[in-house]
C-alpha cells in the first residue's frame, strides 16, 4: 500500500472503441527504475500516459502516494508536476520557439520566480549537457539534442517521476547511451524512472524491473534476468531474448554450469569466460538437422514429420513454410535466423526441424556444410522424404 | 534541407545578438529616409552602405545576398519601365511609334522619376533584408513584449514560428515520398498530387494541434510563455553607430535635395 504509484486494475479504449488497455495492475516503488516492455501497439504509450493523467481509465484508479488521482484541472497540474512525461518524438513535445523558452514553459507557468526560473532553466540545460544553446531555435538540432531538451523541460519542474515513452527511439547509438546514462543518473539522486521500450537490449541491463506487456496486458513483471529467460513469454509478445542472454542459455545447454547471476553485461560476461567456465563444455554428440520441403507435401500432415523423428525444437523458414505450419497448428521455435539457431542446437545435441521450400533447401545445405567445415562437426542434415518420393 | 530561409541566414548572422531594438531603428530609420528623400542620391548611398553592414559586419554571403536582391530588384526594374513609358513631362528624350496602335515616349521627367523609385526601391528593399538577414523573429517576440503588445497575439506567433517549420518538414518528407512514388510527373497527376500532399498536411495539422493541447497540458500550462531575456543593453556602441549613420544619411538627404539629374522635374 506504500507504494510511490499504484494502477489498479486499469482498463482502457480508445474513442474508435479498440482496447488498449484489459486490467491492468501495477504497484511502483519510489527510487525505482522500470522498463515497460512490449511490442508496436501492445498498449506501452497508452499505460504511460495513466500515469500523469493524460489519460482518464475508464475502470480501476491511479493512486499516487497512496492517494486516487483526481482529474480536476488543479489536481492535475500538481500530478503533473510531481510527474513528468517525456514524449517520444520530442517534436510533439517542444512548444516555444527557443530552446530557453521550451524549458523554462514548465517552470512559468508554475509560477516560479524570474529568478528560480532562470536558475532551474539553466541547471536542466547543464544537466543534459545544452549550456549556451538557449538562444537556438529547435529545427536547428540534431534528433539527439531535441530529445535532450525536451528532457530539460521537464528537468526543470523538478519532478519526483520521469516517464520516457521510447527514450532512444529514432537515436544514433552513441546519444541512446548518452540518454541512458543520464536516466542512471536521474535515479541516483532518487527520481523514479519509468521507460517505454521495445528495444530489450536496452531494457535489460538498465531496468530494475521489467513489466512484459501484449495486447494490453501485463504478462510478466519481475527482475528483468527472470523475465527475459522466459522464451515461450517472449515469443507470445513478439519480443526476443536479450543477445547476452542468448549466448548464455545456449552454452548452458552444451553444459556449461548456471551461474548465480545472470550476465548483464559484456564485463559480467568476460568475468564468466575468465573463470574457466568455458572448459565444462562438453561436446560428444551432436543432434540432426531434419527438413521438409513444404512445396512438396502435397495435401500430407506436417505433423507426420514431427512424429517420425525425435524433433525437439521446429523452425520454419519463408512465408509460404510459415503460414503452413501455422494452418497445422504447429508451434514454431524459431521464425527468424532459423538455420543458425537450429545449428545452435545441434551443437548441444538436440535434434531440431526446419519447414522450408524449394530452392531455400540448397541454403540450409550449404549453410550446414560450411559450418561444419570451419568447426570441425559433423552435423547431419536429413531431407525428410514426403510421401511422393 | 533542401532550402534556407532566410531565417535561418538570421540565426547564424555575426550581429544577431546585438540588441534587436537598435537594429530596428536603423533598419527602419533607413527606410524612412530612403521614402522621404526627394533625390535619388540618398537612397543609393544608403543601399550601398546598409549593403556593406549586413554582408561584412553580419557575415551574410555575398552571392546569397546578391540573389536575394535579385527577386524584388527584377520586379523593380519591371515597374520602374512602366513608369518610364507612363508617365510624360518635359523633354522627350525617345519616341517610338508601334504601328500606330500605341505611341510610347520617354521624356526627361520619366526617366527622373524612374531613376528616383528605383532607387528608393533599391534602398529600402537593402535596408529591409538587413533586419531579416540579422534579427531572426525569436528577438522581435521579445521585443514586441516590450513594446506592450498583447501577449496572446506574441503566443499565438510563438507558437505559429514554431508549427511553420514543423509543417515545412513535413511537406517537404511527404512531397519527397510522392516523388519517390513517380508523382508530379504529368500535369493532370501533379494537380492530383498536389491536393494530396495538402490533404495529408491537413489532417496532420489537424493532429499535431491536438497533440500541442496535449504537450502543453502535461507540462502544467496555466495560460503563460517564457520569453528570452534581453541580450545586451540598448545603450551599447552599436546604438551609437546607429544613430551617427542616420544623422549622416539624413544630412546627405537635406545636402543633395537640390541636385536635378537629368533636368529633373519631379517635386
Amino acid at each position: 500500500m506504500n507504494s510511490l504509484i499504484r494502477l489498479d486494475n486499469i482498463e482502457y479504449s480508445y474513442p474508435n472503441g479498440l482496447k488498449a488497455l484489459k486490467g491492468i495492475t501495477l504497484p511502483i516503488e519510489k527510487g525505482e527504475k522500470i522498463a515497460i516492455v512490449g511490442s508496436n501497439g501492445a498498449g506501452k504509450s497508452t499505460l504511460l500516459l495513466m500515469f500523469n493523467g493524460m489519460l482518464k481509465p475508464e475502470k480501476g484508479a491511479v493512486f499516487y502516494d497512496g492517494e486516487p488521482v483526481s482529474y480536476t484541472r488543479d489536481a492535475l497540474r500538481d500530478l503533473r508536476k510531481k510527474v513528468g512525461f517525456v514524449f517520444q518524438n520530442p517534436d510533439h513535445q517542444i512548444i516555444a520557439p527557443t530552446v530557453y523558452q521550451d524549458v523554462a514553459f514548465g517552470p512559468v507557468n508554475l509560477d516560479y520566480t524570474s529568478e528560480e526560473i532562470e536558475r532551474s532553466v539553466n541547471e536542466a540545460l547543464m544537466y543534459v549537457g545544452l549550456s549556451g544553446f538557449g538562444r537556438r531555435p529547435p529545427h536547428h538540432l540534431s534528433g539527439g539534442e531535441k530529445k535532450k531538451v525536451a528532457i530539460a523541460g521537464i528537468l526543470a519542474m523538478n519532478p519526483d517521476v520521469l516517464v520516457f515513452d521510447e527514450p532512444t527511439s529514432a537515436l544514433d547509438p552513441g546519444s541512446s547511451e548518452s540518454i541512458m546514462e543520464l536516466l542512471d543518473e536521474l535515479n541516483h539522486e532518487g527520481k523514479t524512472i519509468i521507460i517505454s521500450t521495445h528495444d530489450v537490449e536496452l531494457a535489460y541491463p538498465w531496468a530494475d524491473r521489467i513489466v512484459l506487456m501484449d495486447e494490453g496486458r501485463i504478462i510478466k513483471s519481475g527482475e528483468s534476468g527472470q523475465v527475459f529467460s522466459d522464451e515461450k513469454l517472449l515469443r507470445e509478445a513478439k519480443l526476443s531474448k536479450p543477445v547476452l542472454l542468448e549466448i548464455y542459455d545456449s552454452l548452458v545447454g552444451r553444459g556449461m554450469p548456471e551461474q548465480e547471476k545472470l550476465p548483464k553485461s559484456v564485463l559480467d560476461f568476460a568475468r564468466m569466460i575468465d573463470g574457466g567456465m568455458l572448459n565444462e563444455i562438453k561436446c560428444d554428440r551432436c543432434g540432426s538437422i531434419f527438413l521438409v520441403d513444404a512445396d512438396r507435401l502435397e495435401g500430407e500432415s506436417l505433423t507426420r514429420h514431427l512424429d517420425n523423428y525425435l524433433i525437439e525444437f521446429t523452425g520454419a523458414m519463408g512465408s509460404y513454410a510459415k503460414k503452413k505450419a501455422e494452418t497445422e497448428g504447429i508451434v514454431l521455435n524459431f521464425t527468424y535466423g532459423v538455420i543458425d539457431k537450429c545449428l545452435l542446437k545441434a551443437i548441444s545435441g538436440h535434434n531440431s526441424l526446419i519447414i522450408t521450400t524449394g530452392g531455400m533447401i540448397q541454403r540450409v545445405m550449404d549453410r550446414v556444410d560450411e559450418y561444419n567445415r570451419e568447426c570441425g562437426k559433423d552435423i547431419e542434415v536429413i531431407i525428410s522424404e514426403t510421401a511422393l518420393n | 534541407m533542401y532550402y534556407e530561409l532566410l531565417e535561418d541566414v538570421a540565426q547564424k548572422s555575426k550581429i544577431r545578438d546585438v540588441n534587436s531594438a537598435v537594429k530596428l531603428i536603423l533598419g527602419l530609420g533607413c527606410i524612412l529616409i530612403c521614402v522621404s528623400s526627394g533625390g535619388f542620391l540618398t537612397p543609393v548611398v544608403i543601399a550601398l552602405s546598409i549593403s556593406l553592414v549586413t554582408i561584412f559586419i553580419g557575415g551574410i554571403s555575398l552571392r546569397l545576398y546578391l540573389k536575394l536582391l535579385l527577386v524584388p530588384l527584377g520586379f523593380a526594374v519591371l515597374s520602374v519601365l512602366v513608369i518610364i513609358f507612363v508617365r510624360n513631362s518635359g523633354d522627350v528624350v525617345f519616341i517610338y511609334d508601334l504601328s500606330g496602335l500605341l505611341t510610347l515616349t520617354v521624356t526627361k521627367g520619366s526617366v527622373n522619376e524612374g531613376i528616383l523609385v528605383f532607387s528608393r526601391v533599391f534602398g529600402g528593399m537593402c535596408s529591409l533584408f538587413f533586419i531579416s538577414l540579422t534579427t531572426p523573429a525569436t528577438e522581435i517576440f521579445t521585443l514586441a513584449k516590450r513594446c506592450k503588445i498583447p501577449g496572446f497575439i506574441i503566443e499565438l506567433a510563438m507558437l505559429v514560428y514554431r508549427y511553420i517549420f514543423i509543417l515545412i518538414e513535413e511537406a517537404e518528407m511527404i512531397y519527397s515520398a510522392q516523388v519517390m512514388r513517380l508523382a508530379y510527373g504529368r500535369r493532370k497527376g501533379s494537380i492530383e498530387s498536389f491536393g494530396m500532399m495538402s490533404g495529408a498536411l491537413f489532417i496532420n495539422s489537424w493532429e499535431s494541434g491536438e497533440r500541442l493541447i496535449g504537450a502543453m497540458d502535461s507540462r502544467c500550462y496555466n495560460g503563460k510563455f517564457a520569453l528570452l531575456g534581453e541580450p545586451e543593453s540598448f545603450f551599447c556602441p552599436a546604438l551609437i553607430a546607429s544613430v551617427i549613420c542616420l544623422v549622416i544619411f539624413l544630412w546627405i538627404m537635406v545636402f543633395t535635395a537640390n541636385i536635378e539629374f537629368y533636368g529633373g522635374v519631379i517635386r
